[in-house]
C-alpha cells in the first residue's frame, strides 16, 4: 500500500513529529513518500521520496496553496492513504484534500485494528472503528499514538514542487506562548500536590517529580488556599479542568470538586496512604504509600533512565 | 394637708403661658408632621407592598416590641440600658401628659384634680426615679458611644445632638423641680421625700435666694418647654425618628414564612426588568427600613461575611439605600453597594433575626443579585456560571451525569419510585448526598436508620433534580422556577404524602418556597424525623456517653427555629454537647448558604475555618452537623485549620447509625 | 452583514455512555444533552460581531432530531436573530461530508460574510465539517481560532498552535472560522433575551444531501480496554517505583 505522509514546518523549523507518521506507515508495512512545505536546509530523515515546496515562497500556513501543492503530488503518487498529524496544521489541511479527492477522512487515529483505523470519540470514553469505502483515505493520527522505537534515519530523495495557486489568507506572524501564568489545561503531564504533602516545603518533591516526567505541577484546593502553590495551578471545579495524558495525584483524597477537574485525564496515578481514598475510584493505579518517601525514590529512578 | 403641687406655679396659668405654649406646640407638631410627610414621599418612590394583613396580630406585635422592648433585650448590655431609658422617658412622657390633662382640661374645665394625695406622692416618686434612671442610662449609653467606642459603631453629629437634647431635657427638668421644691416643699419633708431627686437638687440650689430661684425656675421652665417642643419638631430630621419609624416597622414587619423570598412573576410577558438596580425597583418598605435603622450594628456584628473581611455590612446596605433615596435617587444601587458585598451574603439571617427594628436585609441583596443574573448574566465568578449551566444540563450543579443520581442507593435495597411507588415516605436526597462521597455516607446512614425502624423509603433516583435553592439565592429566579415546577410535577405525579430530607436547604425550599406552586406535601427534616423515631422507641438507642459539639445550621436554626429536637436526639444517643459560644440563634454560618456553596471564597479569612476553630475551642472531638453544606464546609475547614487530629465533622444521622451498630445488609 | 453560526447538540460528556443495539454508536437513552462546547464559543463570537457591526443579521443553524431545538433556543437567547433547524432524525449516522453538504446547501446563495462553527464536536470529534463547508462553498477557512478582531471587512484571527504559541492570520470576508475553546467567555443568557428568543423565527427544513453517497462506515463502537483500571499497588517503596514506571511505559505514551 502506498501512503503519502504530510510533514510539518513551523517558525522556521521542521517539526520532529514527522517520525510518528513514519511509525504509522511502518506499522502498516506501507510504502511511504513524504510531502513538506518547508526548507531544503532541514529535511526529514527517511529513505524515500520527499516532495518539498519552499515555505519561504509559499508560507508556513497557507491552506489553499498547500492544498494545491499536495493535490498535485497526490495526482502523481496516487497513494491509497494520505496521512497527516492530527495537529493545528493537519486538521486544517486534511479536510480540504478529502473534499477535493471525494475521499473519506478518518480523524485522530489512535490505533489500527485488523487493518481498520480506530479513533477516540466522546472525550476518549469510546473507541470507534471505521472502514473507508472510497479508494483513497485521508487520515490524521493522534499526537503520540504512534512512535518510533529509534530515532529516524536516512536521506530522502528530494523532489522540488511548485504551484501557481494563490492564497486566500495571510499568516502574518507568530505570538510566543506566555511563560508566566502556566496554563494547566494545555499540559500533557501534571503532577498535583494535595494536603497529604503536609508542609509547604514538601511541594518541592511534587515539583521535582513533575520535572522528571517533563510535565507541570498542580495542586488541589486546600494546598492553594494555604498559599503553598499559586492559584493558577489549582485543579478542580474552582481552578482548572485538565485533560492531560498523565495525571499523578499526590496526597489528594479526591473530594468531588477536585475529581471533577481532573477525571478526564487519560491515565491517573494516585499516591495516597489511604487505600479507600475516593480518588481511587477514578485512578488507573493507586499506589498505597507515603508520598514523602515514595516521590523522591520515583523521581530518582526516572532521572536515572 | 393635701399632698399636691401647683401646676404652672411661678410660671403663670393664664393666657400669656397657655397661648405661646399651645401655639408653639402646634408649630412643633406641624413641623414634625411635615417632616414625616416629606419622608413619606420618598418612601413612595418604592414599589407598593401590602403589609396591613392581619392587623390585629401586627398591632399586637408592634406593641410587644415597642412597650416590652423584647427585641432590644436580645443583646442584654446596651439593650437593658436602652429599655430602661425608654421606659423611664415613656413614664416621664405619661407624667407630663397627666399634668397637661389636669391643668389644661380636667381642672380648667371641670375643676377635677387627681394629682393629689397618695396618687400624687406615687406619681412624683415614679417620675423622679424615672428621670434618674433615664439620666443614668443615658450616661451609660454616652460612655459606651464616646469613651468605650465599640468596634463598628458609627457615630455621627446626629448622635451628639440627640444626647445633648435628652440630657438637656432631663437635667432642666430636675433643675426646675429642684428650684420649685426649694421654695415650696423644703418645709414639708413628708412630701419632699416623695421627690427624692428633686429634693437633692433643691438642696444643691439652697444657696440661691428666692428671687434667684424663681428666675431660675421660670427661665428653665420655658427652656424645658422649648427643648421638649424642639425635640418634637426635630424628630423626623434626626435619628429620633426611630421612635415612630422603628415602631411602625414592627407593624409592617414580614410575617413570614421565615426567610421566604418574593417570587418573581415570570408569566407576565410584559415584564422587562427583573431585580433591582435602581431605587424604583425596590419596595417602599426597603426605603422605609433605612429610616427605621438606628445604626445599632447588631446585624453587622453577627454577619459572618463582615466578620471575615468581606466588604459586606448588612447595616451599610440598608443605609446606603436610604442615603440614595433621600439624597441621590438616580444612583445605581449595585454600583453603590458594590458587587463584592452583594455576592458575599450567605443568607444566614443572623442580621434579620437580631434586628430590633424589623428590617429586612436579605431581600434587598437578593433583588440586586436578581438584577445582575437575570439582566446582565453576571455571577460572582465563572465557577458559578458553570454550576448554573451544569444544572441546566444535568439537574445538579456538580456536573455529574443525571442518570447516575440514584446509583448510590443501589446496594441498599431501596428503589426509585419509578420502579416501586408504594412507599411510606419519599427521601428527597439532594445533589450532594447523591453524588459527593462524603455525603453519600450520610444518605446511606439515613436509609439504614429508616430500614431499622421499619420505614419503607423510596427515592426519585434519576428523576430527582436539584431543588433549585442555591440558584434562587444566587438570583437565578428563572432557573429556580424551572427546576421547582419540574420537581413539583414529578413528586405530585407519584402522589407522595410525606417527604424527608437530609438537607435543610432542600427542606426549606420544598416546605416553603414550593408553596407558590401549589405544593403542600408534608416535608420533614431528618433531625426531626429521627428524633421522632427515637422518641417513639422505633430506634433502639443508647450506649456509652461521648462528647461532641453541635452546629445549628442556619436553615434549620434561624430559618426554622429548630434548635431543641436535634439536641434531644443527640442526648438520646448518649451525646454530651459541649456548646460553642455562638450557638442556637447566634450560631455562626458555615459560609455555604446563599448559593455560595457554588462559589469560591476569595476575600478575607475563610468563614468555615473560623467556625471550625470555634468548634475546636470547645474541646469536643466531634462536630455534629445536620446539613450537607455544613458538613462539606467543615471537612474543608478542618483541613484548612490543620486540626484533622482534633476534630471530626459528622452528620447526626451517621452518628446515630453508628450507635445502633447497624451493619451492611 | 450576514452571519451564520452552525451548532450541534451533543450529549453531556459526564453522562454514562452505553453502546447502542447496533454496536455502532452510543445509545441515546439516559443522556443529558447540551450545545457542543466549541459551538458555545462560536455563538458568543458571532453575537459579539453582530453587536460590533450593529447592522447585521445572525442565523443559527442546527441539524438533528426534534430535541435539538433546545440548543437552537439557547443560541437565540444568547443573541442570534433567527434559527434554522434541519430536521434530521438520522443526523447521528451522517458522515462529516454529509453534514457539510447540508450546511453548504443551505448557505449557498445567501451571501454569508462570516460562517462560524466550533472546531470540532465533543462526540464525534472529527474536526472536518467546518473546513468542508468552506471547500464546498469555495471560500477560505481558518481553523482553531482563539482570538478574533473585525475591522471593515478585514478579519484578524489568532490560531492556537501546539505548545501554546499562536499564529496571526488575516482574512477577508467571506470566510469560515472554526472556534477553539477559550476564544472568549460565552455569555449567560439574560432573562429578557430568553423570553425574546421564544418569539424568534425557527425555520424547519428537510435534510438534503443531494446525491452524496457514503464514503465511510463505522464497523464498531466500544469502550476502550481499561488500562489496568483500579489497580492497587502496595509494598516496598523501591519496588513500587519500578512497577509504576513499568506501567507508565506500557499504558501511556509519556515515557518515551
Amino acid at each position: 500500500m502506498k501512503t503519502l505522509l504530510v510533514a510539518e514546518f513551523r517558525e522556521g523549523k521542521l517539526r520532529a513529529e514527522y517520525s510518528q507518521l513514519i511509525a504509522f506507515a511502518q506499522q502498516q508495512q506501507a510504502e511511504a513518500a513524504m510531502f513538506l512545505v518547508g526548507s531544503a536546509g532541514e529535511v526529514p530523515k527517511f529513505n524515500g521520496t520527499l516532495y518539498l515546496a519552499d515555505a519561504a515562497k509559499y508560507g508556513e500556513y497557507n491552506p489553499t496553496v498547500h492544498k494545491q501543492l499536495l493535490l498535485d503530488v497526490i495526482a502523481k503518487e496516487q497513494p491509497a492513504q494520505i496521512v497527516f498529524l492530527h495537529s493545528s496544521y493537519g486538521w486544517d489541511l486534511a479536510p480540504r484534500v478529502a473534499v477535493a479527492l471525494q475521499a473519506a477522512q478518518v480523524s485522530e487515529v489512535v490505533s489500527v485494528d485488523n487493518g481498520l483505523p480506530v479513533v477516540p470519540v466522546c472525550n476518549a470514553k469510546l473507541r470507534r472503528t471505521i472502514k473507508a469505502i472510497t479508494a483513497q483515505t485521508v487520515l490524521t493520527i493522534q499526537a503520540g499514538a504512534f512512535g518510533m522505537e529509534a530515532e529516524p534515519e536516512g536521506t530522502p530523495t528530494v523532489v522540488e514542487i511548485d504551484t501557481g495557486a494563490a492564497g486566500k489568507v495571510q499568516c502574518t506572524g507568530y505570538e510566543a506562548a506566555k511563560i508566566e501564568g502556566v496554563d494547566l489545561t494545555k499540559a500533557e503531564i501534571i503532577v498535583s500536590a494535595g494536603r497529604g504533602v503536609g508542609k509547604p516545603e514538601n511541594v518541592a518533591m511534587v515539583q521535582a517529580l513533575a520535572k522528571a516526567l517533563g510535565g507541570e505541577y498542580g495542586a488541589s484546593r486546600p494546598v492553594v488556599d494555604a498559599g503553598w502553590v499559586e492559584h493558577n495551578r489549582q485543579v478542580g471545579t474552582t481552578g482548572s479542568t485538565v485533560t492531560p495524558k498523565l495525571y499523578v495525584a499526590c496526597g489528594i483524597s479526591g473530594a468531588i470538586q477536585h475529581l471533577a477537574g481532573m477525571k478526564k485525564s487519560d491515565f491517573i496515578v494516585a499516591i495516597n496512604t489511604d487505600r479507600d481514598a475516593p480518588i481511587g475510584e477514578v485512578a488507573n493505579v493507586l499506589v498505597v504509600a507515603d508520598l514523602k518517601q515514595f516521590l523522591p525514590v520515583l523521581t530518582e529512578k526516572l532521572g536515572a533512565r | 394637708m393635701e399632698f399636691t403641687r401647683e401646676i404652672y406655679w411661678n410660671v403663670g396659668h393664664g393666657f400669656t403661658t397657655l397661648a405661646p405654649m399651645y401655639g408653639l406646640l402646634l408649630v412643633a407638631v406641624a413641623v414634625c408632621a411635615l417632616g414625616f410627610f416629606k419622608r413619606l414621599k420618598v418612601y413612595r418612590l418604592g414599589q407598593p407592598l401590602d403589609r396591613t394583613d392581619g392587623r390585629g396580630e401586627r398591632v399586637k406585635h408592634m406593641l410587644e416590641t415597642m412597650l416590652l422592648q423584647t427585641k432590644v433585650f436580645r443583646v442584654p448590655g446596651p439593650g437593658t440600658a436602652h429599655a430602661l431609658f425608654f421606659w423611664s422617658f415613656f413614664v416621664l412622657f405619661i407624667g407630663t401628659a397627666l399634668i397637661v390633662a389636669q391643668a389644661d382640661f380636667t381642672d380648667l374645665l371641670f375643676d377635677i384634680k387627681f394629682l393629689k394625695g397618695t396618687f400624687y406622692k406615687l406619681f412624683s416618686l415614679t417620675l423622679d426615679l424615672a428621670g434618674l434612671v433615664a439620666i443614668l442610662m443615658l450616661t451609660g449609653l454616652l460612655v459606651r458611644r464616646y469613651l468605650i467606642r465599640p468596634q463598628g459603631l458609627v457615630t455621627k453629629g446626629d448622635d451628639a445632638l440627640m444626647h445633648g437634647f435628652l440630657f438637656a431635657i432631663l437635667i432642666t427638668g430636675f433643675l426646675i423641680e429642684g428650684a420649685r421644691m426649694a421654695i415650696t416643699e423644703m418645709h414639708i419633708p413628708q412630701l419632699a421625700a416623695w421627690s427624692p431627686v428633686g429634693w437633692g437638687v433643691a438642696t444643691l440650689l439652697a444657696g440661691l435666694d428666692e428671687a434667684g430661684l424663681r428666675t431660675l425656675h421660670v427661665v428653665l421652665w420655658w427652656c424645658h418647654l422649648l427643648l421638649a417642643l424642639g425635640f418634637i419638631a426635630v424628630l423626623p430630621f434626626t435619628k429620633f425618628r426611630h421612635i415612630v419609624t422603628t415602631s411602625a416597622n414592627a407593624f409592617f414587619a414580614d410575617r413570614g414564612p421565615t426567610g421566604k423570598l418574593t417570587t418573581v412573576n415570570l408569566e407576565d410577558e410584559n415584564t422587562e426588568k427583573f431585580g433591582a438596580n435602581e431605587l424604583g425597583d425596590l419596595r417602599w418598605k426597603d426605603i422605609f427600613d433605612a429610616d427605621a435603622c438606628t445604626l445599632c450594628k447588631r446585624c453587622q456584628d453577627r454577619c459572618p461575611a463582615y466578620a471575615t473581611g468581606k466588604p459586606l455590612s448588612p447595616m451599610q446596605v440598608v443605609n446606603q439605600i436610604g442615603e440614595i433615596a433621600f439624597t441621590r435617587p438616580d444612583a445605581n444601587l449595585i454600583e453603590t453597594v458594590g458587587r463584592e458585598a452583594i455576592w458575599a451574603c450567605t443568607t444566614c439571617r443572623a442580621c434579620q433575626d437580631i434586628c430590633p427594628a424589623s428590617i429586612e436585609h436579605v431581600g434587598k441583596i437578593i433583588e440586586m443579585r436578581r438584577n445582575l443574573v437575570l439582566m446582565e448574566g453576571e455571577f460572582p465568578g465563572e465557577e458559578v456560571m458553570a454550576a448554573m449551566e451544569q444544572t441546566e444540563v444535568n439537574g445538579n450543579p456538580l456536573g455529574m451525569g443525571y442518570a447516575a443520581r440514584g446509583d448510590w442507593a443501589e446496594s441498599l435495597g431501596i428503589k426509585p419510585l419509578a420502579e416501586d411507588p408504594e412507599v411510606d415516605l419519599l427521601y428527597f436526597v439532594g445533589c450532594y448526598a447523591s453524588f459527593d462521597k462524603r455525603n453519600i455516607a450520610v444518605a446511606t446512614s439515613f436509609v439504614r436508620l429508616c430500614q431499622a425502624a421499619g420505614v419503607k423509603v423510596g427515592i426519585l433516583g434519576k428523576e430527582e433534580k436539584c431543588c433549585g435553592e442555591p440558584m434562587r439565592k444566587m438570583g437565578n429566579e428563572y432557573l429556580y422556577q424551572t427546576l421547582a415546577m419540574e420537581t413539583v410535577e414529578v413528586i405530585k405525579g407519584y402522589g407522595v404524602k410525606k417527604i424527608v430530607t437530609t438537607c435543610p436547604h432542600c427542606f426549606n425550599t420544598l416546605a416553603k418556597d414550593y408553596r407558590d406552586f401549589d405544593f403542600d406535601v408534608e416535608v420533614v427534616p431528618h433531625a426531626l424525623f429521627l428524633e421522632q423515631l427515637v422518641a417513639d422507641s422505633r430506634l433502639p438507642v443508647g450506649g456509652e456517653e461521648f462528647t461532641c459539639t453541635y452546629h445549628d445550621s442556619c436553615y434549620l436554626g434561624r430559618h426554622n427555629g429548630i434548635y431543641d429536637a436535634p439536641r434531644k436526639l443527640i442526648r438520646s444517643m448518649g451525646g454530651r454537647i459541649a456548646e460553642m459560644a455562638k450557638n442556637r440563634d447566634q450560631a455562626f454560618c458555615c459560609s455555604a448558604g446563599g448559593g455560595r456553596i457554588l462559589a469560591e471564597e476569595k476575600l478575607g479569612e475563610r468563614i468555615n475555618v473560623k467556625r471550625v476553630e470555634m468548634a475546636v475551642a470547645t474541646g469536643a472531638g466531634q462536630l455534629l452537623a445536620n446539613c450537607p453544606f455544613c458538613l462539606t464546609m467543615f471537612e474543608d475547614g478542618v483541613k484548612g485549620a490543620n486540626v484533622e487530629e482534633q476534630l471530626r465533622p459528622r452528620d447526626i444521622a451517621e452518628v446515630l447509625a453508628e450507635r445502633l451498630a447497624l451493619k451492611n445488609a | 452583514m450576514n452571519i451564520l453560526i452552525c451548532i450541534k447538540q451533543v450529549p453531556d460528556m459526564e453522562s454514562k455512555f452505553k453502546i447502542n443495539g447496533e454496536g455502532t454508536w452510543y445509545d441515546r437513552a439516559d443522556l443529558a444533552w447540551r450545545m457542543n462546547e466549541y459551538d458555545e464559543y462560536a455563538v458568543e463570537q458571532a453575537v459579539r460581531l453582530k453587536e460590533q457591526v450593529k447592522d447585521a443579521d445572525l442565523t443559527v443553524l442546527c441539524i438533528g432530531p426534534d430535541q435539538v431545538t433546545e440548543a437552537i433556543k439557547k443560541a437565540l437567547a444568547m443573541g442570534c436573530d433567527r434559527g434554522v433547524h434541519i430536521t434530521d432524525p438520522y443526523s447521528a449516522k451522517r458522515e462529516p461530508i454529509a453534514i457539510a453538504t447540508m450546511i453548504a446547501g443551505f448557505a449557498k446563495g445567501k451571501n454569508f460574510d462570516v460562517i462560524f462553527t466550533g472546531m470540532q464536536s465533543q462526540d464525534r470529534g472529527s474536526a472536518q465539517v467546518g473546513v468542508m463547508v468552506a471547500e464546498l462553498l469555495g471560500i477560505p477557512a481558518v481553523t482553531t481560532i482563539v482570538g478574533f478582531a473585525y475591522d471593515n471587512g478585514t478579519i484578524q484571527v489568532k490560531r492556537e498552535l501546539e505548545g501554546g504559541s499562536k499564529a496571526l492570520v488575516t482574512a477577508t470576508t467571506p470566510v469560515v472560522l472554526t472556534c477553539q475553546l477559550g476564544l472568549n467567555t460565552p455569555r449567560y443568557p439574560t432573562l429578557p433575551n430568553i423570553m425574546k428568543a421564544k418569539k424568534k423565527e425557527l425555520l424547519p427544513l428537510a435534510p438534503d444531501v443531494g446525491g452524496l453517497g457514503p464514503r465511510q462506515e463505522t464497523t464498531a463502537c466500544a469502550f476502550p480496554e481499561k488500562k489496568g483500571g483500579g489497580l492497587v499497588l502496595e509494598g516496598e517503596i523501591p519496588e513500587l517505583a519500578d512497577k509504576l514506571i513499568q506501567l507508565l511505559k506500557e499504558k501511556t505514551t509519556v515515557l518515551a
